[in-house]
């Protein structure tokens, strides 16, 4: 067992700056989210209300769009990450230690194991 | 033995005090390949541009006064390892004085503003100020900030909203944390705008004295839930 | 001079030239003695010497029940070879703990054992573990004296280069003037009396620890002023210091890593030195310390080995860490861990492989020749720290750098602010026409066309210094670089051109106006080495290679015109100075 030593910071410029691509992937799947509820409302908006039926003509494309396996792919992602890192963001504020790499690829597997599953689930 | 390399660096060149636009100067420079960015500065000065305004001094990241951009990422020029291309730039978002130069005049009003010196009620007590070891080891580390403004550079809620920066909240953490000081500096955190934070660790990822200004940032936060002051 | 916008008049009480630690402490005191202040920093404020150090501090805090300050004083006189100012080593080793609390009381940190008792350490040259240290080294020091200055609203003036001390018709200090980098012009400060706290001259040797802006130029500028130099022959060069990445080069390695055991145990053994042929050639040096011997001793053996061509490729000998200390140091100086790493590697880091070191020029033991408090011989013009001789003598403690720039800062601020008081303000037209000459001859070189590049003439005075007048000294070698320096002077230096045409943080010209320091320190140092016939100390020369009791002696320099003038003064006896420091003298804390 070897005790730890300090960072080597003498290569910044090449790495990765987690703290942009975490901030960037939560406003992204923040996003992702939001529209997604938006169309889901208009989707069962146009089924559901016979006086919006006209309105379902107009768009052929939707159930396409809902029919895209990588769009629930990304949609199953976005929920995961979201959920993770906003829950990392609170824990770490209520005192948790949480190392900001270690947890950061963490959760970035964990969203994407489910939309692999997710999409997995089409393929089948 | 090192070996050899040939680097291209492009320079921000421009003196505002002239007028006219900024624009890159290219240079090459060859030397041995653990070249920090800093070498490859003070050779451009020394055989090619006569000219260049830079600015360092201790040159083994301590005094923190040589910091810029390279690639478009804030760093210390002296620890930084050269690339075989790389983009130089004056730090950001702070005043140019003259090419990779910037004033921080600003930087010094803002750390005077915030007090950082312990507030005592009572005099020192001319004989070793009781102190928790574990604490003062704490307090020492805290103190290690280079005020290099490395953090401040890059962290986007500087940014985008009202904050300070990482590195304000760093020290206002080591005067919170110190026993002589009376002050209470989590109203000054707030009003610095601790608020803002991210959250995101940029700043600890790019510290070059491996502090973490989003921990003292969390440190402030947890104090403002539960009300815990002074350990 | 261009126009009168390029020269601006301003006053002060105490003008305070450097923005280290000696210089901070001065404000301080001064400030609180009621003088109104001004400090100027050659470049940004946190570019100074103190923060690059280690911050080990030599005082008799009482955490060894064994040592004593007398015990500490002895030490200092020892480790100087008897040519110490013996009333400053007794002052320094009388008041270095009070400036430690005074560190403390502004927010420092002392390393602990316990709530109320230091951590103490060794260093070198110390007969008894004594050196207190924080793990924000220089770096804390320096951010909690700053905070004071701030609390203080003493201004600091960044980018500004003291050029010039003008003294008055009644030979009193008439003002200074400065050269505002950031801007490109020329400040006038008129005030009694002028603070030098400007640091060494480690940058006159091609390889050193020190920052880049340690030109010498505060001694060079009270030597100008009239005021005398002390002992400024002893550079004090550091045994052990990185050897590459290029940028690094020359900075210490500091004391721990090399130590091992012995920062601990005053018996124990140091980390071994060895050539290319894996020799430990300290051992022909001084069989009895070992590795475990003065720094000045040290350096000159490495020194020899790398001229010898018994060096590694790179220009350095190999240190073989003890490992069994790695714990205890990473604790201790993480930071040193972290350049270990970044600069050698993984396993130097763990002090696990051979550690590459050389020699570099460390700190000026000799400087203004001040006395208890700070005077110079110019009325009004005050030397503390680096810039200041006579403290140390022949060699340094180490660790003991820090007390001095406290103790001396302090009392420079403190004599400073009463000369300020008793004097009143300067009268209003005094040294302005000067002050108004001296800055229109420096604007030469910005119209010139031809010439030298500054920072060519720069790297050939380093490498005179280094290559004659460093470790290793002989008198034919000095009589030649002192021709040489006489040739540069009257050939060189009146051709000199700068490129750039700004006056904007024109590095060229900033260089110019070191060089000229550079080479007054330079020849200083070169005729007092002639003069001093022996080998004592930091001060090695082939030719005298034994030490020589009829040289137990301090060597003064000061300028005649345009001579320098050099002069063997007996040092002071010890038992006529042992007065107890008197506090009565100056009127704050």
């Amino acid at each position: 067992m070897s005790l730890a030593l300090p960072r080597n910071t003498t290569r910044q410029s090449e790495s990765m700056l987690l703290g942009d691509a975490a901030r960037v992937l939560h406003r992204l799947s923040g996003t992702v989210i939001v529209v997604f509820v938006l169309v889901h409302v208009a989707a069962q908006a146009v089924l559901r209300a016979p006086a919006l039926a006209g309105w379902n003509a107009a768009m052929p494309w939707l159930p396409v769009v809902q029919n895209q396996p990588w769009i629930h792919a990304v949609l199953y992602f976005s929920i995961v990450f979201h959920a993770l890192y906003g829950l990392r963001l609170l824990a770490t504020e209520l005192g948790a230690r949480i190392d900001y790499r270690r947890s950061l690829w963490i959760i970035v597997a964990l969203a994407a194991l489910a939309a692999v599953k997710e999409l997995a689930r089409y393929v089948a | 033995m090192s070996e050899q390399i040939t680097v291209v660096a492009e320079v921000r060149r421009h003196d505002p005090s002239q007028g006219g636009e900024p624009h890159y100067q290219r240079f090459e420079v060859t030397g041995v390949d653990s070249m920090r960015v800093l070498d490859v500065i003070r050779s451009i000065y020394e055989q090619q541009a006569g000219d260049l305004a830079y600015q360092f001094a201790c040159r083994v990241g301590r005094c923190g006064t040589c910091a810029v951009k390279v690639n478009g990422v804030p760093v210390l020029a002296c620890q930084e390892r050269c690339k075989p291309e790389m983009r130089i730039e004056p730090l950001t978002p702070f005043p140019v004085l003259r090419d990779l130069v910037v004033d921080r005049s600003e930087v010094e009003t803002r750390y005077a503003a915030l007090k950082l010196s312990p507030q005592r009620s009572c005099a020192h007590p001319g004989a070793p100020e009781p102190i928790d070891p574990a604490l003062a080891e704490k307090l020492c580390h805290l103190d290690l900030c280079l005020a290099c403004m490395v953090c401040v550079s890059a962290c986007p809620a500087v940014a985008e909203r009202p904050f300070d920066g990482p590195a304000f909240m760093l020290k206002l953490r080591h005067m919170a944390l110190h026993p002589a000081d009376s002050a209470d500096r989590l109203p000054q955190a707030l009003e610095a705008g601790m608020l803002e934070c991210f959250n995101c660790d940029l700043c600890t990822q790019l510290c070059p004295a491996d502090l973490s200004p989003a921990q003292a940032v969390r440190d402030f936060r947890r104090q403002m839930i539960f009300g815990k002051g002074k350990p | 001079m261009r126009d009168s916008n390029d020269f601006i008049l301003e006053s002060a009480d105490v003008l305070i030239a450097g923005s280290g630690a000696a210089g901070m402490r001065a404000a301080i005191a001064a400030h609180d003695a009621g003088a109104k202040v001004v400090l100027l920093a050659k470049g940004p404020r946190r570019a100074n010497h103190t923060r690059m150090s280690g911050g080990r501090y030599n005082a008799v805090s009482g955490a060894n029940a064994q040592d004593s300050v007398e015990a500490f004083y002895r030490d200092t006189v020892d480790s100087g070879m008897g040519i110490n100012d013996h009333e400053l080593a007794r002052i320094l080793a009388d008041e270095a703990m009070q400036r430690a609390y005074d560190l403390e009381s502004y927010g420092l940190a002392w390393d602990r054992t316990e709530a109320r008792k230091y951590y103490l350490s060794m260093t070198g040259g110390g007969t008894f573990v004594r050196t207190l240290g924080s793990i924000d080294e220089g770096i804390g020091i320096t951010e909690v004296m700053l905070h004071q200055l701030h609390a203080r609203s003493v201004p600091i003036r960044d980018f500004h280069m003291l050029v010039d001390v003008v003294v008055g018709r009644d030979g009193r200090v008439a003002g200074a003037l400065a050269l505002d980098l950031s801007r490109g012009v020329w400040r006038y400060y008129r005030c009694p009396s002028v603070i030098i706290a400007t640091g060494g001259t480690s940058q006159l040797y091609e390889t050193s620890s020190g920052p880049a802006i340690n030109t010498g130029d505060g001694i060079a500028i009270a030597l100008r002023a009239g005021a005398e130099l002390v002992d400024i022959e002893f550079m004090q060069f550091i045994p052990i210091s990185f050897v590459s990445p290029p940028s690094a080069r020359g900075y210490t390695l500091t004391e721990p890593a090399h130590y091992g055991m012995r920062h601990f145990d005053p018996q124990a053994e140091a980390a071994h030195l060895v050539n290319n042929k894996g020799e430990r050639f300290v051992l022909a040096h001084d069989p009895v310390r070992k590795e475990g011997s003065t720094r000045d001793v040290l350096a000159r053996a490495i020194m020899i080995e790398i001229l010898a061509g018994r060096g590694t490729p790179e220009g350095g000998v190999l240190m073989l860490p003890d490992k069994a200390v790695f714990e205890a140091f990473l604790k201790e100086r993480p930071t040193y861990v972290k350049r270990l790493l970044e600069n050698y590697g993984e396993a130097q880091a763990r002090l696990e492989a051979p550690i590459a070191v050389t020699p570099s020029a460390l700190y000026t033991l000799g400087g203004v020749r001040i006395d208890p408090w700070c005077r110079s011989r110019v009325p009004g013009l005050y030397a503390a720290g680096e810039a200041a001789g006579g403290v140390h003598g022949a060699n340094r403690l180490g660790g003991s750098s820090m007390p001095d720039i406290q103790v001396f800062g302090r009392r420079a601020g403190m004599a400073a602010a009463e000369e300020a008081k008793a004097r009143g303000p300067v009268a209003a037209a005094d040294g302005v026409s000067e002050a108004r000459a001296r800055a229109a001859a420096l604007e030469a070189c910005m119209q010139r066309s031809g010439g030298m590049r500054p920072v060519e003439v720069k790297k050939r005075v380093q490498k005179l210094m280094w290559d004659h007048v460093g470790l290793v000294r002989s008198g034919p070698k000095m009589e030649q670089t002192l021709r040489a320096f006489g040739d540069i002077r009257s050939q060189v230096l009146p051709a000199i051109k700068v490129t750039g045409a700004s006056r904007i943080l024109n590095r060229e010209w900033m260089e110019y106006l070191e060089l000229e320091n550079m080479l007054d320190i330079a020849e200083a140092m070169v005729a007092s080495s002639l003069l001093r016939k022996e080998t004592r100390g930091a001060h090695y020369r082939t030719d005298y290679p034994e030490l020589d009791p009829h040289w137990t002696a301090n060597v003064w320099v000061r300028r005649e015109g345009a001579a320098t003038k050099v002069e063997r003064h007996a040092a002071a006896r010890p038992g006529a100075a042992d007065m107890q420091p008197n506090e009565q003298k100056a009127t704050a804390q």
